[in-house]
């Protein structure tokens, strides 16, 4: 069905609206605080971007094959401690931590994806039950917030590199086009195919189970590379990350343009959107509005971020919608 | 379509693989409180496990109407929000006296219903997403909740609410009881209405649905309403049950009421369960943080052992449809209708 949609006209990329609404945002924020188009004031928006971002990449694999995945707050959780408690430990810590992250993330995620596709657990469920599990780990790990990350981490991964260049806009330009090119591999190609119709991609001879595992492996380890940017940025290991953080994670995604139905979508969009959610708390406290305002206003802005992203789906083809509709009435696990 | 589904569905008189599910879980429960009974011979009083149905009835509430809209294919997660909201409405407005609670109580449970009402209308006409629906929805009213309360405490719940919670009917405590009226209003309500017959089948298949000309939009949002109905009575209970109330008390009730539906054995994309099924969900989940809080281990472990029994649970669910399969000599996956009719009509 997307051969048929692509043959006709190429619809307008809804990461595309994310992107203007993104640039709207920012221009509203630079009225209110002129220095945040300076070096260092980027820097400081990538800096609080980046890990709802890198969480958001990860979540898109998983959601792009219409699963679901909650595991993101308990393998940051328990990153977070591991960098908190390992990175200043050992020789090297820095690298280590980063190998040691990345393999517990991707444990994590492998787990996730046995309990899914092989076993045949509801996603929503099982990452429930992972995520709860990986909370505790962390509390074992670390009892309360405290630790310290190495000072290369927390200097080196905050700072530009080259001059003009922020680290942190460094790991998200690499990640976009590592994304740009997985999109073109078997697998990524597989993910798609898997998300829009899991029965035709296992008649046309893909390895839906498989394709699945790898999704959440590979979200996990993105978790875990966030977890570890989490501990850039704070300096220190905090076993308690809010259950907040997780439902901003999805509202990333799903402002970015990734609908939860599966097989449409990009990372591109969900990382742009965890941007739209930062600048939105940016321009909240520097506009200077009450706590609680604050909070109307996310909730309004989310609404509207995908009222925004909807007229998106209007301007493309009618069909694909219908299509989509369709499909999430049909969306039996197996 | 809908004719066919609804005839079959009333006429099979076979057992229902939900049915089973939850009678399973129910086991599980049992059979956790005997283990525990095996290792600490001081658990599992009567005063005990009446607690541990006591505190159940927030989650055998909050998780009817979670049931309700996953049921559809939705999600509620303002649950824990207006669960907060209604306890603090009840104690702000009541102010200590019983008297008001004639009108408080309207007041408070027509606000929230109108929250529950607002989602749906959000998601069956502005076509949002109900995980972003109900999640901004949810923020937006905590903000005014936390504008208007300036995130106090209160501490004044009507002493009715909280006598309701500890009294007893012939030995037995209220909550109990109401914990049995409401598991048969709300089975009977989902499951032998034709409006709850409706919501399955807007469920199994929306594009059916719509063919088969249901009223998808107005189910949408009357789902979505007595979702906040049902987050807002749980609101109240709480309140009375621990005589106060703070803005954030209904957070911790929003996943499980998730976890209870999905362990009683429905589907998460909707038109798959039974309120029995999220019932036992509840209990189970209720008896199992009890026995964990009673094994005095360290926050880490619990947690642990929680994740760990959760997905157990789920692992034996999808092991016993082999067995009700064997049992009916037919395929894996045929015995239920809801789940055989879209597949069919996809092929």
């Amino acid at each position: 069905m997307s051969q048929s949609t692509r043959g006709q006209r190429r619809p307008i990329p809804s990461s595309a609206f994310a992107a203007l609404l993104y640039g709207i945002m920012f221009a509203i924020y630079l009225l209110y605080s002129p220095s945040a188009i300076t070096l260092a004031g980027i820097t400081d928006l990538l800096n609080n971007t980046i890990v709802l971002a890198i969480a958001a990449a990860g979540l898109t694999l998983v959601i792009l094959t219409a699963e679901l995945d909650l595991s993101s707050v308990g393998v940051i959780a328990v990153t977070n401690v591991i960098v908190a408690t390992v990175s200043t430990k050992v020789p090297g810590g820095a690298f280590i931590t980063l190998i040691l992250v990345c393999l517990i993330g991707l444990l994590v995620g492998l787990i996730n994806g046995w309990l899914v596709a092989f076993l045949g657990l509801q996603s929503l469920a099982a990452t429930l039950g992972t995520m709860i599990a990986c909370q505790g780990v962390a509390l074992l790990i670390l009892e309360a917030p405290g630790g310290e990350v190495a000072a290369f981490i927390m200097n080196r991964l905050t700072d530009t590199v080259f001059g003009f260049m922020p680290v942190a806009g460094l790991i998200l330009l690499l990640a976009v086009a590592g994304w740009l090119l997985f999109r073109r591999t078997r697998l990524g190609i597989a993910i798609y195919a898997v998300g829009t119709d899991a029965l035709a991609a296992r008649l046309s001879g893909l390895n839906v189970k498989a394709t699945k595992w790898l999704a959440f492996g590979l979200a996990g380890m993105a978790y875990g590379l966030a977890g570890y940017m989490l501990g850039a940025q704070t300096g220190t290991g905090d076993p308690r990350i809010s259950n907040s953080f997780l439902l901003y994670v999805f509202a990333a995604v799903a402002i970015g343009g990734t609908p939860l139905g599966g097989g449409r979508g990009g990372v591109i969009g969900s990382v742009v959107g965890a941007g739209i959610l930062t600048v939105m708390q940016k321009l909240l406290f520097a506009v200077g509005v009450a706590e609680f305002y604050t909070n109307i206003f996310n909730g309004v802005i989310m609404i509207v971020a995908i009222l925004f992203g909807n007229l998106s789906a209007i301007l493309s083809l009618r069909q694909k919608a219908i299509m989509s509709q369709h499909r999430d009435g049909q969306l039996v696990p197996n | 379509m809908n004719d066919i589904l609804t005839r079959s569905l009333v006429s099979s008189r076979t057992f229902k693989p939900e049915t089973l599910t939850a009678l399973l879980v129910l086991l599980g429960a049992v059979l956790m409180m005997l283990a525990m009974k095996v290792l600490n011979p001081g658990f599992g009083s009567v005063q005990q496990i009446a607690a541990i149905l006591t505190t159940s009835i927030f989650l055998v509430v909050a998780a009817y109407g979670q049931g309700l809209v996953i049921l559809l294919g939705g999600i509620d997660l303002s649950i824990g929000v207006v669960m907060s909201i209604a306890g603090m409405m009840i104690a702000g407005l009541t102010n200590g006296s019983n008297e008001a609670l004639t009108w408080a109580l309207p007041v408070t449970l027509i606000s929230c219903t109108a929250i529950g009402l607002l989602n749906g209308l959000g998601v069956a006409f502005l076509k949002i997403p109900p995980f972003i629906m109900t999640l901004a929805n949810g923020t937006a009213f905590f903000g005014v909740a936390l504008g208007i309360t300036a995130g106090s405490s209160q501490r004044t719940v009507a002493p009715a609410l909280q006598v309701l919670m500890s009294a007893q009917i012939g030995g037995i405590p209220v909550p109990i009881v109401l914990i049995g009226w409401f598991l048969v209003a709300g089975s009977v309500l989902q499951s032998r209405t034709t409006e709850g017959r409706k919501i399955y089948a807007i469920g199994s298949s929306l594009a059916a649905a719509r063919v088969a000309g249901l009223p998808i939009e107005a189910l949408t949002i009357a789902a979505y309403g007595v979702s906040g109905l049902c987050a807002a009575i749980a609101g109240l209970l709480l309140a009375g049950y621990s005589s106060s109330a703070t803005l954030d008390m209904g957070d911790p009730f929003l996943m499980p009421t998730i976890a209870a539906v999905v362990i009683g054995g429905a589907c998460v994309t909707g038109g798959r369960g039974l309120y029995f099924g999220t019932f036992a969900g509840a209990i189970f989940l209720s008896a199992l943080s009890t026995i964990i809080t009673v094994l005095s281990l360290s926050q880490g472990w619990r947690n642990i052992i929680q994740g760990g029994i959760i997905i157990i649970a789920l692992i034996l669910q999808t092991k016993q449809w082999y067995l009700l399969s064997i049992v009916n000599r037919q395929l894996p996956g045929k015995q239920s209708l809801d789940g055989v009719l879209p597949q069919n009509s996809e092929v």
